[in-house]
């Protein structure tokens, strides 16, 4: 009796299906009616001959295919990337401390900011009250390395040894001041949230190049200081379906949530059970259309995968010690930012499309000498071994690495500015990040900056025009990547973005 | 404010009431006409009625049209012909009504022919006066003879032959410029005709200055943000494409704006022939769309422009990822994932006859020995190449340094040598070569 429902197929008419059947809800009820209202108003239009020859044409016209369309297009050009790991820096990390290099300010401490550089530019409410804006030159010595002599903080020695395979753009531009509007911005191309996240969007545009992992993966580090919070709206998926957002690796023994059997389920007849499953959200389906049962079917099927596969990337015994000191001593503490990268380099092994590294702490308002110190020895080490564990392996060929927070820091110091301490506010029109691997060019600066860092003075990079570049490099025309929701197509640049031509390799 | 634009629109609606009097005379002539005939007789009281109505709306047409031709940048001659011949054909047509009233038949007595003679005069005079109003909109070559006897330009075959001026500038300006720079509407007294009017300019200066882009109007114009009020085309005409401006800049700046050359016997033309070639709608298939964008891909040629999807699909089913890079030519990645089990006789059916497709091409981890991967030199298209963790030795190298579109190869983890390297040397196209974890001890 226990498997007399295993053998019997599941039909459709049982009396329990019929009392489902009769329930019409509100939102079924308008698309049945109205789609057949329409059909039959367009029917007598055109006459019966003309769909009677051309039912195609008929088919063609229904709704649904200007998705198809889009998706069918892509790539819409040969990707020069086929993974992207992305290190967030969250909290907008001071471009005077680390990369973009003003000499001249060493010469201006405690000068009040020029209003001929400031140009009325709007504060935050932190700093706007303040009487004086007193200009503070870096504490950090700075250093020519690699060949390309480029200028880096001493700051970040590890990064320093791999100058040579960055493209760093010292002009990029923001339009918003606060932390929340900035990361949305930077993460789904508005301020306000609800719109997809980058990952979501490749993951929609381009699907999945291992089918047993996630295309999408977000890692957040447990050791970033938590000032400033992160949201699952950040890699989230909008209006797309959802099984297009990013998952979310926990630090610690259940790196994703319920995936383990619970204790005394050996997980023999899981398969047999989820197919059983499956059959049942999809006669659902076959009644309802709704695109979350779809979702909700793919999900159960890929946890099951990843029942296996997650374990297995998961686990850090093959790797030689040498690879945990090329990391850092933090590689071996699941969740830190060092063991995240390593994590990183793993995941992409295994043709994970999209990694996201968060790491929080960069919001140095006050005491920044101290704190972007900490920041840089929790990160600079694992990013640069991320780098260079991807290029040995060959995998920076068709990785791309990105590195940069939301915006980057005022020029002026926000709070008492001492001998040896001050703080620096927000500031959303310069600041720098880098790019390496696929398809970008290694060993270059991109963009530059006035005497101040507060203006830029040459080729300015656009938030929109990242996001088009880093599409780009996947094989997405921005401008032809788009989704229709709520009667308009939306897509990751909005109405804007150009992509970064001078950066392509 | 709103007095302006009242009078604005009223003037636009000339080009529609014009077609009243237009009708409505020929309408009295014909009925006129038929009279004469016993079967139409009955027709003769409906001629006069029928001018009445022709009146009023010449009336009409003439106020409306002289507040249009306030508007100005019309050619003054022409338009001092068809506003006299427009006020002259109202006033005729008032006055053959005139005469046609029962009250003034009493009077003076027209003899019905000689009313019949002048109203086919005043369709003559109608036909001239419309002539002259449709010159002015469309310009005075809208309709000659010179349509019949003018000859076309083929296209040209390809872009070597095609003359810079008349095919290729030419082209672009009457397609963007000419509606209101050419023939009877000059706005700005610019026309757009020849390389002469050109030259000539219009009252803001020469439009083309051969060589100097910077005093040419024309180039400063359509260069401007859209939103200023002096880029052309103005009034949200459609604007000049990236490539068209681009081919422009060239002809002014560089070409020194000649006509009646080839591409062929201009100098400096490598970078801009593949624009041209992209106006003329040759490479519309090699990315004339990321043109439009700033950036060209160079795709290889030797690429097949199709793949036979069920070889796919077999690939799919066999647990191999198969990425389309690109469509059109069809370019693949393929991945066996690592420790497969599968053997290279289980795979090769499938990859040999895409062996041209495979752009990238990933078998690392897989027990594959230097045999098994001697099918790689048909992989003549390959770019980049992932080898590493097989027991491949030396000797692999001799496969793959013929393939002289590789980039890239991946031999970490191999049983490689510094002879496999510098055997792989030899094809400079080889600009990586991963040898980590192996013997060899050069650094790449």
């Amino acid at each position: 009796m226990s498997n007399f429902h295993h053998d019997e197929e599941f039909r459709l008419h049982t009396p329990e299906f019929n009392e489902l059947n009769k329930k019409l809800d509100r939102r079924q009820f308008l698309t049945k009616t109205s789609l057949g209202l329409g059909a039959l108003a367009v029917g007598s239009l055109f006459g019966n001959s003309l769909f009677g020859n051309a039912p195609k044409a008929a088919a063609a016209a229904s709704t649904g295919d200007l998705e198809a369309d889009i998706l069918r297009a892509l790539p819409h050009f040969a990707p020069k990337a086929k993974r992207v790991v992305y290190l967030f820096q969250s909290g907008g990390p001071s471009q005077f401390e680390l990369f973009d290099y003003k000499p001249k300010l060493s010469t201006m401490f405690g000068q009040n900011l020029p209003d001929s550089v400031r140009k009325g530019q709007r504060l935050t409410g932190m700093s706007a009250n303040q009487s004086a804006l007193p200009m503070v030159p870096s504490f950090c010595k700075f250093n020519q390395h690699g060949q390309s002599q480029t200028w880096m903080s001493e700051l970040m020695p590890h990064t320093a040894q791999v100058v040579d395979d960055l493209c760093i753009i010292k002009s990029m531009h923001s339009e918003a001041i606060n932390h929340d509007p900035a990361i949305t911005f930077f993460q789904t191309g508005n301020q306000l949230p609800g719109r997809p996240s980058i990952g979501s969007w490749i993951s929609y545009g381009l699907g999945s190049d291992n089918q047993n992992l996630p295309t999408f993966i977000v890692l957040v580090s447990k050791n970033g200081q938590k000032d400033q919070p992160l949201y699952a709206r950040l890699w989230g998926n909008g209006f797309l379906p959802s099984r297009h957002q990013g998952v979310q690796f926990r630090a610690g023994k259940d790196p994703v949530l319920y995936l383990n059997n619970p204790d005394g389920y050996d997980g023999k007849d899981r398969k047999e059970m989820l197919e059983y499953l499956s059959k049942l959200n999809q006669l659902q389906n076959a009644a309802y259309g709704d695109p979350e049962v779809d979702a909700r079917i793919a999900q159960y099927e890929m946890a099951y995968r990843m029942q296996t596969s997650v374990p297995e990337v998961m686990s850090t015994a093959d790797e030689p010690d040498e690879v945990f000191e090329m990391y850092g001593p933090d590689s071996r503490d699941s969740g830190t930012y060092a063991a995240n990268c390593l994590l990183a380099r793993k995941l992409l092994e295994k043709d994970v499309k999209f990694v996201q590294l968060y790491h929080q702490g960069w919001d140095q308002h006050t005491n920044l000498p101290g704190g972007i110190a900490t920041q840089c020895k929790a990160t600079d080490q694992a990013t640069a071994a991320l780098i260079k564990d991807l290029k040995r392996r060959g995998l920076l060929e068709d990785t791309l690495v990105i590195w940069g927070g939301e915006f980057g820091r005022t020029v002026y110091s926000q709070g008492k500015l001492t001998a040896n301490d001050y703080g620096r506010d927000h500031h959303p029109r310069c600041f720098t990040m880098w790019m390496a691997g696929a398809g970008v060019k290694p060993g270059i600066t991109y963009g530059e900056t006035d005497d101040f860092s507060y203006n830029i003075t040459k080729d300015p990079v656009h938030v929109h025009d990242f996001q088009a570049t880093l599409l780009h490099l996947m094989g997405i025309d921005h401008e032809r990547l788009t989704y229709k929701f709520q009667g308009r197509r939306f897509r990751l640049t909005d109405v804007e973005g150009k992509v970064v031509s001078n950066i392509l390799s | 404010m709103i007095l302006g634009n009242i009078t604005e629109f009223a003037g636009h609606l000339h080009p529609l009431i014009v077609h009243l009097p237009i009708g409505f005379i020929l309408l009295a002539a014909v009925f006129n006409i038929l009279s004469y005939f016993k079967k139409y007789a009955n027709l003769k009281p409906a001629v006069s009625v029928t001018l009445l109505i022709g009146f009023i709306s010449a009336v009409l047409a003439c106020i409306f049209g002289y507040i249009l031709s306030l508007s100005g940048d019309y050619d003054p001659a022409t338009l001092s012909h068809h506003k006299f011949s427009g006020i002259m054909l109202a006033a005729i047509s008032g006055l053959l009504y005139f005469v046609s009233t029962e009250r003034v038949k009493k009077e003076v007595l027209i003899p019905g022919k000689i009313f019949s003679i002048v109203l086919l005069g005043l369709i003559v005079l109608m036909s001239y006066s419309g002539h002259q109003g449709a010159s002015l909109t469309h310009g005075s070559d809208y309709l000659t003879m010179h349509t019949l006897m003018q000859e076309v330009r083929d296209k040209p075959v390809s872009v070597q032959t095609a003359m810079i001026y008349e095919d290729v500038v030419g082209p672009i300006l009457q397609k963007k410029c000419s509606q209101c720079h050419q023939g009877g509407k000059q706005k700005g007294n610019l026309s757009v005709e020849s390389l002469q009017t050109l030259f000539k300019g219009g009252k803001n200066g020469p439009a083309v200055v051969a060589g100097k882009l910077n005093e040419s109007e024309l180039y400063k114009r359509i260069t401007l943000d859209p939103e200023h009020k002096d880029f052309m085309p103005a009034d949200g005409k459609p604007p000049l494409t990236k490539t068209e401006v681009q081919i422009i800049k060239w002809w002014i700046g560089q070409a020194n704006a000649v006509q009646g050359k080839t591409i062929a016997q201009l100098k400096n033309t490598d970078a801009i022939k593949p624009k041209i070639g992209a106006y003329l709608g040759f490479n519309k298939d090699e990315g004339g769309e990321g043109e439009e964008k700033g950036f060209i891909q160079a795709v290889n040629p030797d690429i097949p422009l199709t793949a036979d999807t069920m070889l796919i699909g077999k690939l799919r089913a066999k647990g191999l990822m198969v990425r389309m890079m690109l469509k059109k030519p069809m370019m693949l990645d393929i991945t066996l994932p690592a420790k497969s089990g599968l053997k290279m006789a289980d795979l090769q059916g499938e990859l040999l006859p895409l062996a041209k497709n495979i752009i990238w091409l990933n078998l690392s981890g897989n027990n594959f020995t230097d045999s098994d991967l001697a099918i790689l030199k048909s992989f003549t298209n390959l770019e980049k190449l992932r080898i590493e963790k097989n027991p491949v030795t030396d000797g692999v190298s001799n496969d793959l340094v013929a393939l002289k579109h590789l980039e890239a190869v991946n031999l970490n983890e191999t049983q490689i040598t510094d002879l496999a390297v510098n055997n792989l040397k030899k094809n400079p196209g080889i600009k990586r070569i991963y040898t980590w974890g192996t013997a060899v001890k050069q650094v790449n």
